[in-house]
């Protein structure tokens, strides 16, 4: 889990273009949107782009993205149990 | 209505293209190139933008942005009335980037970031976000005319008494595979050199001003009579020189051609040796007159003739696009009116 | 200064539920979807429902006498049909055209053919002369130039409000006398590139769309183009042409928010209907029908519902988004609509918000009744792009 949690983190990153930002900055716990880092609706799509790119996750649903993508903790969670590759 | 002699303060001009950017260091030591695709002499970004806002910009985003703010600054107006912008790609990296994705890998996962930044109107509203405007915000892409339609339009804006400021832009970025494509298409010749221009303009009733801006006038296919009625009407208070959008291609210069005749004896200027030539060329041009206003007099390195001319009447930029899109605008100075 | 009025002398139309007034007309009034299979556009996304113009390029190649061969595109040959119709019933040829503006709307501009020729463009040179149709300006000199040069052309893109913008700064020309007559509208296609955009931002509905239901899923793509002719009142009374409605009013603002969402009050929105009421002097309860943008996201009829309330208060007047038909038609839109609300106000009758069911919590609820033989003074047409680029036109009957 440690590891797949540091790659994802990576993955967010580069994704996302988080220049001056580096894994060990991102809080497991700490909400990703909003207060956390500060993302927004469109960074949520980006995400569930690399999902699938990454992990074979389908989400048709954008809202469903919200629950999944409340922490890393959550989305490393959610990713261990429904990857397909 | 259209007689009536109005004019709007230019407080600001800023640009950032190939030569120095956010100043007007080319006006004495610019920047020479023998390439024929150079992209653009980036400031650093982080006064402008942090680096959180700036994750999801392009380019082109990134010099709307700085060259709109440094200009609303020097202008000291924070909340101009009215954004208008002109763009004749757009963010075109992103757009090939979506674009490439979409016929080389397929109808999936094509990134959302890169498909909003298509749109051309992402800078105006950027612009208007950053800067919390709700005022009118617009965007016209028209070719290397884009520029001088969004000019016409806040002009229209003003004197129909809607707005007291705005911002005035234009944005173009090159990439290289876009590159080719214009070479190919013909929007930029032979000798010209392929360029990337932002350019942000603050307009303003009052203000402490470079110059005034004093008509704008746009045109298809003029006939040359129509011609000599609207140089005859914009020069009728004298001008100094004449700002042109020569390149030295010979096809595109002919359609200056004209002036020759028309506004014989006046000198003749060109900047696009010395920014190249993109969609938003138009705008470094009027830039480039603005500057030589508030400064009193032309740097030889813009006059055709290789010699400085004094301001004291006003400059005329002139821009024709393909031989049919015709703008006209008329600067004057602020001592002289 | 002197207020000189704007009037509408001309209106031409091409969308899903017709290629031209009288056929739209009739969709309206039997409340006929023009949402269905893809049938035209080569995609893999096949299942999403769209708005197409029943008509393929070759088709409209066709109708135009248009040569096969010629470099041309969806957008511009659509462009061509609908201002045909707009000049021949404003009564204006070639000749005249020299003293009149032209101010086109579009977006995707060339995108269907530079997605087809994408690799052609980078590998060889078989494919150049349409590197010069890819961008917006091209397409404009494309739909005019099929009919003569125009005095002057230039082209808005500010996205799904393109054409509401060229029809505002057409109406800022008339009005400061830099003409007398501007042609403007919009025109858009759909392209695989801007499929595959809506649906990266996951916002197109796999179901017939639904504005303003509480179980709307999005937004069904759509095409068209439309155009009205401008003219000055003095002017259309010494040509003797028919006045078909008048622009009385008109209202740009930014939602100043987000690049690809509303903001959840419809400040944006609210602001733009307000400046077009005010020019037009009017007041809320002054409106008879409200075009709404209406796409079906979630966001946006949720933003425009609260922006529409804050707006008309207790008496909010007959509301449908038409998209319910004729898809999202993009920068063409703002065209598309102002026609739809001339036809309705000349006909006397409400367009129907087509396929809503459920009213959402504190949303507007749409008029699903034709209300035939109504009398329309003022109706108010919505337009709001991308960026938060919110306009609004307020149509008024022709006295």
């Amino acid at each position: 889990m440690e590891e797949m949690i540091l790659k994802l983190k990576q993955e967010i990153i580069e994704v996302l273009n988080l220049e001056d930002i580096k894994p060990e900055d991102i809080d497991n716990d700490a909400p990703l949107f909003g207060e956390g880092l500060g993302l927004d609706s469109i960074d949520a799509l980006e995400l569930i782009v690399l999902m699938e790119k990454n992990y074979g996750i389908k989400l048709q649903d954008p809202a469903k993205g919200k629950e999944i993508f409340k922490s890393i903790n959550v989305m490393a969670d959610y990713i261990q149990k429904n990857r397909t590759r | 209505m259209s007689m009536e002699k109005e004019s709007v303060n230019i407080l600001s001009a800023k640009q950032i293209s190939i030569q120095a950017p956010l100043s007007e260091e080319w006006m004495d030591n610019p920047l020479n190139y023998s390439e024929d695709y150079v992209r653009a002499v980036d400031p650093d970004f982080k006064q402008f933008i942090s680096a959180g806002d700036a994750r999801r910009m392009g380019k082109l985003l990134k010099r709307a942005l700085a060259t709109s703010l440094s200009a609303l600054q020097e202008g000291g107006i924070d909340n101009p009335d009215a954004i208008i912008t002109g763009t004749g790609f757009g963010s075109i990296e992103n757009t090939e980037l979506f674009l490439d994705a979409l016929v080389r890998e397929g109808e999936q996962l094509l990134k959302p970031t890169q498909f909003m930044q298509s749109t051309h109107n992402t800078a105006s509203s950027l612009i208007g976000i950053h800067t919390r405007c709700h005022g009118y915000n617009s965007t016209y892409s028209q070719k290397g005319f884009s520029f001088d339609s969004a000019l016409y339009d806040a002009w229209m804006q003003f004197r129909i008494g809607r707005i007291k400021s705005a911002l005035v832009g234009s944005h173009d970025e090159m990439s290289p595979v876009f590159s080719g494509f214009v070479r190919k298409a013909g929007h930029v010749k032979e000798g010209e050199i392929c360029s990337e221009a932002a350019v942000s303009v603050l307009l303003a009733e009052s203000g402490n001003a470079y110059c005034t801006l004093d008509g704008v006038r746009l045109l298809d296919t003029p006939s040359s009579d129509t011609l000599k009625e609207v140089l005859a009407d914009m020069t009728d208070g004298g001008i100094d020189a004449v700002m042109t959008g020569k390149s030295g291609n010979s096809e595109n210069d002919s359609w200056y051609g004209f002036l020759d005749t028309l506004l014989q004896g006046v000198p003749q200027l060109r900047y696009k040796p010395l920014f190249g030539v993109n969609f938003s060329s138009s705008a470094t041009g009027f830039y480039a007159a603005a500057c030589c206003l508030r400064k009193g007099s032309v740097p030889a390195v813009l006059s055709e003739s290789g010699k400085g001319v004094e301001c004291s009447k006003g400059i005329l930029v002139v821009n024709v696009v393909e031989g049919r899109h015709y703008s006209f605008s008329l600067l004057k100075p602020v001592c002289g009116k | 200064m002197p207020e000189r009025s704007v009037l509408i002398t001309g209106c031409g139309i091409v969308s899903a539920i017709g290629l031209d007034c009288g056929q739209v007309l009739d969709s309206l009034l039997k409340v006929r979807t023009g949402v269905g299979p893809l049938k035209y556009l080569k995609t893999e996304h096949t299942e999403f429902p769209v708005g197409e113009v029943k008509l393929s390029d070759e088709e409209m190649e066709r109708i135009m006498g248009i040569a096969p061969g010629t470099p041309t595109t969806r957008t511009a040959l659509m462009g061509m049909i609908a201002l045909h119709e707009a000049l021949g019933e404003a009564k204006l040829s070639r000749e005249d055209l020299k003293e009149c503006g032209f101010v086109n709307g579009t977006t995707v501009g060339g995108m269907d053919k530079s997605e087809q020729y994408y690799l052609d463009f980078i590998e060889n040179d078989s494919r150049n002369a349409y590197i010069g149709t890819h961008d917006c300006g091209s397409c404009s000199e494309m739909i005019a130039d099929r009919f003569g040069r125009f005095k002057m052309i230039t082209t808005i893109s500010t996205a799904c409000s393109s054409a509401a913008n060229a029809i505002e700064m057409a109406a800022d020309m008339i009005r400061l006398g830099e003409a007398d007559i501007v042609v403007a509208g919009g025109s858009e296609c759909i392209t695989k590139f801007h499929l595959n955009g809506f649906n990266s931002l996951m916002i197109l509905d796999h179901n017939q769309c639904r504005p303003f239901d509480a179980e709307r899923a999005g937004l069904n793509l759509g095409e068209g183009a439309a155009f009205v002719v401008l003219e000055e009142s003095g002017h259309a009374a010494s040509r003797g042409v028919k006045v078909l409605a008048r622009l009385s009013g008109y209202g740009n603002a930014c939602d100043a928010f987000h690049q690809t969402a509303s903001s959840p009050d419809g400040e944006g929105a609210y602001l733009a209907m307000s400046k077009a009421l005010n020019e037009a002097g009017l007041k809320p309860q002054d409106i008879d029908y409200v075009n709404a943008h209406g796409t079906g996201t979630p966001n946006n009829d949720e933003s425009e519902s609260q922006a529409m309330k804050r707006l008309f208060g207790s008496s909010m007047p007959p509301v449908s988004s038409t998209k319910s038909m004729t898809g999202h038609t993009t920068s063409a839109s703002g065209a598309i609509e102002t026609v739809i609300c001339i036809l309705a106000l000349r006909n006397g009758f409400i367009p129907v918000n087509y396929a809503f069911e459920h009213p959402m919590e504190n949303g507007i609820v749409p008029n699903m009744d034709l209300n035939k033989g109504c009398r329309l003074r003022h109706v108010l047409c919505n337009s709001f792009g991308f960026g938060g680029n919110d306009s609004s036109l307020v149509i008024s009957a022709a006295e």
